[in-house]
């Protein structure tokens, strides 16, 4: 088996989307941001730059980790948990 | 879910602390609810796959016959992988009788298990709700708000995990920092029976348990875990967040960059990726470990509490979340049986926690996760243990004795005076 992308491998996962994001991003404070480091923290690789430079969130494939919630320097990320029923869903947790 | 009915205890969160004191609470006949978030129990909950059984053997009769146990835990492994060679030490339990005192499993499937003895015992054990807010009326807790229901009990149990959100909303734990907590990442890989067994020289029922350090994880600091299922192989890795700073990977191609490892591809090479998936782990069971775990009205058990520990070889956190329940449990039922829910009762889970097992490793093992995270350990003596004994076991014409092979592997790497202050520091806190 040779090397998975993040894409092929959450595909393998059930995620109940919800049509609210659960994780707010103000991008607004990113771009003064020198570590943007959650690009390089999220497991799930939900944190990407354009070629401008501008970050964006996706919420959907989100494990739920807190990672970013905490590694996060510039307190940009608003946390919280899907509503009930809803986002990741684990068979072999 | 309507707001007249009122219980005796609902416990937030469905994981191992929560449902453990679901069961215990109902065992001694109270009125008491598991509320969970996750459409099904174990749908948000992860871990390696290995858990100690003392604490179930002592109070869960009959599990041994009805519980998911994947495989028992008879092979131990620590392996360093350098960058060609991965360097092993092996323990086999081959004796014909025990101990049999931890087996892998999936946590999801496990919890399944236990929401149904819990359930089976008196508990109310409900998916599908998300506790938003524990609910306080003159400074005790009184119930839970969830998503615009109200619901009331004489106690609440927070059992919500490693993501505090509740805590840190009551003012009662502030977010953990950056070196206080790690991300888990895990795959797993379906082989089949057979060739689980005959690759890892394992019978039926016996599995195999393995950390890792080394190539590639080593870019992290991080470590690596490797359990065997019966079908199953479980891989993955846990870094702190705060080495994801430095480093010029990401986080996502960890588990990926693992499995591309030589040794760890000869051993999964044509199995099938069944799932992907992610976790925070406790990884400061100094700081994580509530001072108060307490209030009017209510304990904190599990992971929330800090429960976690990590001793360097192994790490405890279910037995240890359910530890914390069962005592919670006890409070709560002397609590009751004096009509006193106020603080000053309920701190007895404290010194009981203190005193427990769970108290005791957590200050014993305090300064682990700081050894752990050193830089020297996952850089230069990797590359130091990989030297040495490549070069012991050298199979050029001339050998070269140990002392030479130290001194190679040594030079221009590690002082004697580092190699000297680490081992007194490993040797302080291991």
């Amino acid at each position: 088996m040779s090397m998975l992308s993040v894409e092929k491998r959450l595909s393998l996962v059930r995620f109940n989307i919800h049509e609210e994001p659960h994780i707010i991003v103000d991008t607004s404070k990113c771009r003064e941001c020198k570590y943007q480091v959650c690009v390089k923290a999220c497991p799930a690789g939900l944190f990407t730059i354009d070629d401008n430079g501008k970050l964006h969130f996706n919420y959907e494939g989100c494990f739920e980790c807190g990672t970013c919630r905490v590694v996060c320097p510039e307190k940009a990320i608003k946390w919280n948990y899907p509503p009930a029923g809803f986002g990741v869903s684990l068979n072999f947790g | 879910m309507s707001g007249e009915e009122k219980f005796d205890v609902i416990v937030v969160g469905g994981g191992p602390a929560g449902i453990a004191a679901g069961y215990f609470l109902a065992k001694k006949g109270f009125k008491v609810v598991v509320l969970e978030k996750g459409e099904d129990i174990g749908t948000k909950n992860m871990f390696g796959g290995r858990i100690y059984s003392h604490v179930f053997d002592k109070y869960f009769p009959g599990w041994r016959e009805e519980a998911p146990i994947e495989r028992w835990v008879r092979r131990e492994k620590f392996t360093i992988l350098c960058k060609d060679e991965a360097i092993s030490i092996d323990l086999s339990r081959v004796g014909e009788i025990g101990p049999y005192d931890s087996f892998t499993t999936f946590l999801s499937k496990f919890l399944k298990w236990m929401a149904q003895y819990a359930e089976s015992t008196g508990a109310l054990i409900l998916p599908g709700v998300k506790v938003d807010r524990i609910l306080f009326k003159d400074g005790f807790a009184v119930g839970v708000e969830a998503e615009g229901d109200r619901l009331e009990s004489d106690y609440v149990i927070v059992a919500e995990g490693v993501n505090t959100l509740l805590l840190e909303s009551m003012g009662i734990k502030r977010k953990p920092m950056p070196s206080e907590v790690a991300v888990g990442v895990k795959e797993v890989i379906k082989l089949g029976r057979d060739v689980v067994n005959g690759r890892f020289g394992l019978s039926d029922g016996e599995g195999i348990a393995e950390f890792l350090i080394g190539y590639p994880l080593n870019e992290f600091l991080g470590g690596g875990f490797l359990y065997t299922m019966n079908e199953y192989v479980t891989i993955g890795a846990v870094v702190k967040i705060e080495h994801i700073y430095g480093a010029a990977s990401q986080i996502m191609d960890i588990a990926e960059y693992l499995r591309m490892h030589k040794y760890v591809w000869k051993l999964l090479r044509d199995g099938t990726m069944v799932e992907y998936s992610a976790h925070m782990v406790g990884e400061s069971p100094g700081s994580l470990y509530l001072d108060k775990p307490y209030g009017n009205g209510y304990l904190v058990v599990g992971d929330a509490a800090g429960t976690l520990v990590n001793t360097g070889f192994t790490i405890r956190g279910v037995d240890y979340a359910v530890e914390s329940s069962r005592l919670a449990s006890q409070v709560i039922e002397e609590s009751h049986s004096i009509g006193d829910k106020s603080k000053a009762i309920l701190g007895k889970y404290k010194s009981l926690l203190d005193k427990s097992v769970v108290g005791r490793s957590v200050r014993k093992f305090r300064n682990v996760s700081k050894i752990l995270s050193h830089r020297r350990l996952h850089k230069e003596y990797v590359d130091f243990a990989c030297d040495v004994v490549g070069d012991i076991y050298s199979t050029a014409e001339e050998s070269p004795t140990l002392n030479e092979a130290i001194k190679r592997g040594k030079k221009g790497r590690i002082s004697y005076i580092d190699l000297m202050i680490d081992l007194i520091r490993v040797w302080r806190s291991l």
